[in-house]
């Protein structure tokens, strides 16, 4: 009886299964497949295997290693800023007695917009001499800033239009993790003695601390793949101040049209992923014990 | 070590019209070692009380004095309280240990002065073996005790509990009633204890502070409160079955004082409740404890009411039987010795001690004094 | 009554036989030189029955989209418009059908091409594969009405010993760049982003320096010292005679800027100059006009030239409707038409019309620019050279490399590029 029930199980998530199969591995595989050879798409084919050439290039190439870099420290400083700024909205927000609904979907405005539109108006306003940013700047006497021309500037910048544009996202998730929150141990901990930190510290931490993990994961893995506001801001420049790593491989693969080297940069990419991925859920699972 | 008093305390909720007096101007002292219980129906006040007690609501008007301080302002914190909730509220990401140490820690107590004070708690409350669990690792009673002993390690001036016992099953409730009645024994710590069991208000405490409405009805030893309760609403909510409460009319004639109830008599001396005399001719309220009734007469002050058995509940050590008065009178009960060869329906007459007998004011529902 | 039945039997017919073979379809780039093919496509639908259906997208997404569609065997796009810098690629990928056969068959005459067009978005390696469609050679925008202010001339005047008038030689116009550069309005503004705005843009000063490209066997020369004067001043102007920003600004922002009336001089593709004069975008409608960008001496020319071409890639499913289409859109009578409505003739006979030339006075100007314009090496990564050339020109401006160092990098990966080519011979 309980094997059929089994056999029966599976037979209802084999569809499903293979459908997440084709839809999800055979990219991979077709992706880790042509990274081995060299595929352009001028001379598409599988006719010279190349080994581990195309990884061993993309591992030599400066410019290469350095998106590698950019894109570490955006993702460090995009995350990190806004899950800070996430947690102290979704903290205020989950006090706050009314209103509550109108807050959420004002919050989910720049969520909704696309990220090409994001990346367009934010270009807009922040044009040095015509945008409306400078000009406010300038009426308290400020000079103008230089947002996107001058390199560190324009890695800020664009960290800045990116936690605009997703910061929502954590507001969200955390807010709705906030407020499945059993209220008691609050209660107790304010009797036990514990100040508004320490309660915020040694109760809500570890009791979001599953929220967070998925919440950090999702996030960090959008950011990894960050390319719209980037190809719409700054083209990785100036210089190569804001090179993002996807950007990089979308250009090695369709201005260059070396889909080999493009495909071993992306499996490169999935392995730091997937590392980065299990690191963070070790780390969490530690904290908690 | 702490005595509570409140002056004229009131929490309200919501504002002008809208708003409700959920604590309603109460006047309350709890003296120092003092096991004091909050008891009424839900929704009177009693758990808000506690939690202005506390600190976790704030005083809404009047003042609220821990050893004759001012504490209205004060954060739950630095009242030096400790509160055991209903639903526990244990930390559920920390184990039993750290539970326990939490409070301790954030005062900055000393490790090794922590760890003899969670050995000494756990083992008074026998869960020195759980220390490592975590609190899904627990059953009800466990968890029960976990919290309890939080708030025990913690030595504070007070202990604040609210409806700690109401989750657990009957069996497991009467234990932990008799331990918490032994610690409060041991420790001589004032200790406040809201529910709305009337058998632990009457076995726990050492005063009785029932409330309705969010006010104060009566406050009293429990014995007092049980034989001498200010309205029907006490009568009523005190021990079970309750109070029998029949309407009655009182009239004096020849020296003695004649009630009649549906049709039968009761008569007692003047002499005996003359403060009743200034109610002669009117609606009263009779009121008569199920266990002043009795089959056979008691001495000279006794008077007979006929009735109709309506249930038996044999109980073993006693029975309880509801009956109408007369043929189908308002019904009451009377609780009886085991032994008895009762039917439903048949006729019964009963004793009552008329030495026992209550009478209440119907338009105030307050008691009528007989002296 | 006849007429009557027989009106939709006819409407019935013509349908049918439209859906069945004839319909073909175009990826365009949204620009107006589309919108005017758009504008005159019922014509050509009634005079040949064939459905032309223009998917039109912007740049960004053109390559991405059409690479899928060459590749396969049979794509969905019967004729396509080649950016001059997508041609080598595409010819060594093979993707574009030959036309010399159609054109001999239909006496197509090709002499009439500015022969740089023929030579940038015609024929590769003495083949025809396309038919040049716009040209969007780069100019210099510069401000009229500042250069006949009288307070202007006495002051320059004073300076220069000189009258004040549109420069004839690089060097008089970097002079009027710092001239101008004063009371708020900046000498000139630039197009800084990666990669194509900064890469094309900086062509200009490298031609307009005497510099070149590269030599007749392939190897780069533009980090000749040309090249890095070159550059030099590029970066002057930006950092010294320019707004902020202009280091991250697209062609779009930089119009913005001088359209606003905040810079004496933009140098740019030659359609904006129609944008100029329209007021719903611009405040110096009127007051600027458009001149190929000034040389190293009075008859030399340093204008960028660019231009996109008509195709019929291999993999079209329907050829022949095709080449009907090329044959229309670039017949004498539509191309004078399209000029007229305000697009970038490639051919001289349209420049030379009478209508066009009264109808727009620049257009002589315009001519002039791209007989002087000079172009860009197109090979089969030239994507990849602009993407390289890009970066390196952003590295320098942004003062992260010398001059120098960036013209040596982006040389010695051109170098390697052409080799990868096999255009060592």
């Amino acid at each position: 009886m309980e094997r059929r029930d089994r056999r029966f199980g599976w037979m209802l998530s084999a569809p499903g299964l293979l459908l997440l199969g084709a839809v999800v591995l055979f990219p991979i595989v077709w992706a880790g497949l042509t990274s081995f050879f060299d595929y352009t798409l001028l001379m598409p084919g599988y006719d010279s295997f190349v080994g581990i050439g195309n990884y061993r290039m993309a591992a030599g190439q400066g410019e290469f290693l350095h998106s590698a870099w950019i894109t570490l420290l955006f993702v460090v400083a995009v995350v990190a800023i806004q899950f800070v700024i996430g947690m102290v909205v979704a903290l205020a927000l989950n006090d706050a007695r009314r209103g509550k609904s109108v807050y959420y979907l004002i919050l989910l405005c720049p969520l909704l917009i696309n990220p090409v539109v994001v990346g367009l108006m934010w270009r807009m306003i922040l044009h040095p001499t015509l945008g409306i940013v400078n000009w406010l700047l300038g009426t308290v006497g400020i000079a103008p800033v230089n947002w996107l021309g001058a390199p560190d500037m324009a890695f800020w910048t664009v960290v800045l239009v990116d936690i605009w544009h997703q910061v929502s996202f954590m507001v969200v998730l955390l807010l709705a993790g906030l407020s499945a929150l059993p209220t008691e141990p609050y209660e107790a901990a304010r009797c036990d003695g514990a100040t508004a930190f320490q309660r915020f510290w040694h109760i809500t931490l570890p009791l979001m601390r599953p929220v967070i993990i998925v919440t950090l994961l999702i996030r960090m893995i959008f950011a990894i793949k960050t390319y719209d506001i980037i190809y719409i801001m700054t083209r990785g420049g100036p210089g190569v101040a804001t090179d993002l790593i996807s950007y990089f491989i979308y250009r090695r693969a369709f201005v260059s049209l070396d889909l080999g080297q493009a495909c071993a940069m992306a499996v490169m990419l999935l392995v730091v992923i997937a590392g980065m991925t299990a690191m963070l859920w070790r780390a969490m699972r530690q904290v908690g014990e | 070590m702490a005595s509570i008093e409140l002056r004229s305390v009131s929490r309200i909720f919501g504002a002008g019209a809208q708003a409700i007096r959920a604590v309603d101007r109460i006047d309350l002292r709890v003296e120092d070692g003092e096991f004091m219980i909050f008891l009424g129906p839900s929704g009177c006040g009693k758990s808000t009380t506690l939690r202005m007690i506390a600190g976790l609501e704030p005083v809404s008007e009047g003042e609220l004095l821990i050893d004759g301080v001012r504490v209205n302002d004060i954060d739950p914190a630095e009242r030096d309280l400790a509160i055991v909730f209903q639903n526990y509220a244990l930390y559920p990401h920390m184990s039993v240990r750290k539970n326990m140490a939490f409070g301790l820690k954030l005062r900055g107590m000393a490790e090794a002065e922590i760890g003899s004070r969670i050995a000494r708690v756990a083992e008074t409350l026998g869960v020195e073996a759980l220390l490592d669990r975590r609190p899904a690792q627990l059953s009800g009673g466990q968890r029960q005790r976990v919290a309890l002993g939080r708030a025990l390690v913690r030595e504070p001036r007070a202990f604040l509990l609210d409806e700690p016992l109401s989750n657990l099953d009957a069996k497991l409730r009467s234990v932990m009633r008799t331990e918490l009645i032994k610690l409060h024994r041991t420790l001589g710590t004032t200790m406040i204890h809201v529910t709305h069991d009337q058998v632990e208000a009457m076995t726990m405490g050492t005063r009785i502070c029932i409330m309705r409405g969010g006010e104060i009805v009566q406050v009293g030893r429990p014995q007092d409160v049980y034989r001498e309760p200010v309205d029907t609403f006490v009568a009523g909510f005190l021990a079970t079955p309750p109070m029998n409460l029949l309407p009655a009319r009182l009239d004096v004639a020849d020296g003695a004082l004649r009630l009649r109830i549906e049709g039968q008599e009761i008569a007692l001396p003047l002499a005996s409740r003359p403060g009743w005399a200034r109610h002669a001719g009117r609606d009263v309220i009779l009121g008569l404890r199920p266990e002043d009734l009795h089959e056979a007469p008691v001495g000279a002050a006794t008077a007979a009411l006929d009735c109709t058995i309506e249930t038996v509940e044999a109980l073993g050590p006693e029975t309880i039987l509801t009956l109408r008065l007369g043929r189908d009178g308002t019904e009451l009960a009377a609780r009886l010795p085991p032994e008895g060869d009762w039917r439903i329906g048949a006729a019964l007459r009963l004793h009552a001690d008329t030495s026992k007998l209550h009478l209440f004011d119907p338009e105030t529902t307050r008691s009528i004094p007989g002296n | 009554m006849r007429p009557h039945i027989l009106i939709p039997f006819g409407a019935f017919a013509m349908g049918a036989g439209a859906v069945q073979a004839q319909s073909i379809n175009i990826l365009m780039e949204a620009v107006p030189d589309t919108t005017y093919v758009q504008e005159l496509l019922p014509e050509f639908e009634e005079a040949t029955g064939i459905d032309v259906n223009l998917e039109v997208v912007n740049y960004a997404e053109m390559h991405t989209k059409l690479v899928p569609q060459l590749v396969s065997n049979s794509g969905s796009y019967s004729a396509i418009v080649v950016d001059f810098y997508w041609v080598g690629e595409f010819y060594r990928a093979g993707w574009m059908q030959p036309l010399d056969d159609r054109i001999e068959a239909d006496g197509f005459d090709t002499s009439v091409y500015v022969p740089a067009m023929m030579d940038l978005v015609g024929e590769v390696e003495g083949t025809t594969y396309m038919l040049p469609f716009y040209n969007y050679a780069m100019g210099l925008l510069y401000r009229t009405d500042l250069l006949e202010d009288e307070a202007n001339r006495t002051a320059w005047k004073e300076e220069h010993g000189s009258e004040l008038r549109p420069p004839e030689t690089w060097d008089e116009y970097r002079d009027q760049v710092a001239f101008f550069t004063k009371d708020g309005i900046y000498g000139v503004v630039n197009q800084g982003l990666r990669p194509d705005p900064i890469a094309m843009e900086w062509s200009n000063y490298l031609f307009a320096h005497g510099g070149t490209f590269m030599d007749e066997t392939w190897h780069a020369t533009f980090n000749s010292d040309e090249g890095v004067a070159a550059l030099k001043a590029y970066i002057a102007n930006i950092d010294q005679y320019g707004p902020v920003g202009a280091a991250s600004f697209s062609f779009d922002e930089a119009f913005n800027v001088f359209s606003q009336g905040q810079a004496y001089s933009y140098i740019t593709y030659n359609f904006f100059r129609a944008a100029v004069d329209d007021p719903s975008q611009s405040s110096v409608a009127g007051a600027a006009e458009i001149m190929g960008v000034p040389g190293p001496t009075p008859g030399e020319g340093g204008s960028l030239n660019g231009a996109w071409g008509w195709a019929i890639p291999r993999s079209s499913p329907d050829p022949d409707a095709a080449w009907e289409f090329l044959k229309w859109v670039e017949s004498p009578e539509i191309a004078k038409r399209r000029a007229l409505m305000g697009g970038s003739p490639t051919r001289l006979d349209v420049f030379d019309d009478a209508e066009v030339i009264a109808e727009y006075p620049q257009t002589e100007a315009l001519k002039e620019l791209l007989l002087g314009a000079h172009n860009f090496p197109t090979f089969t990564y030239t994507p990849q050279f602009v993407e390289v050339l890009g970066r390196e020109l952003s590295l320098a401006v942004a003062g992260e490399k010398s001059a120098r160092e960036a013209l040596d990098a982006a040389a010695e990966e051109f170098d390697a590029l052409a080799e990868r080519d096999g255009r060592r011979g």
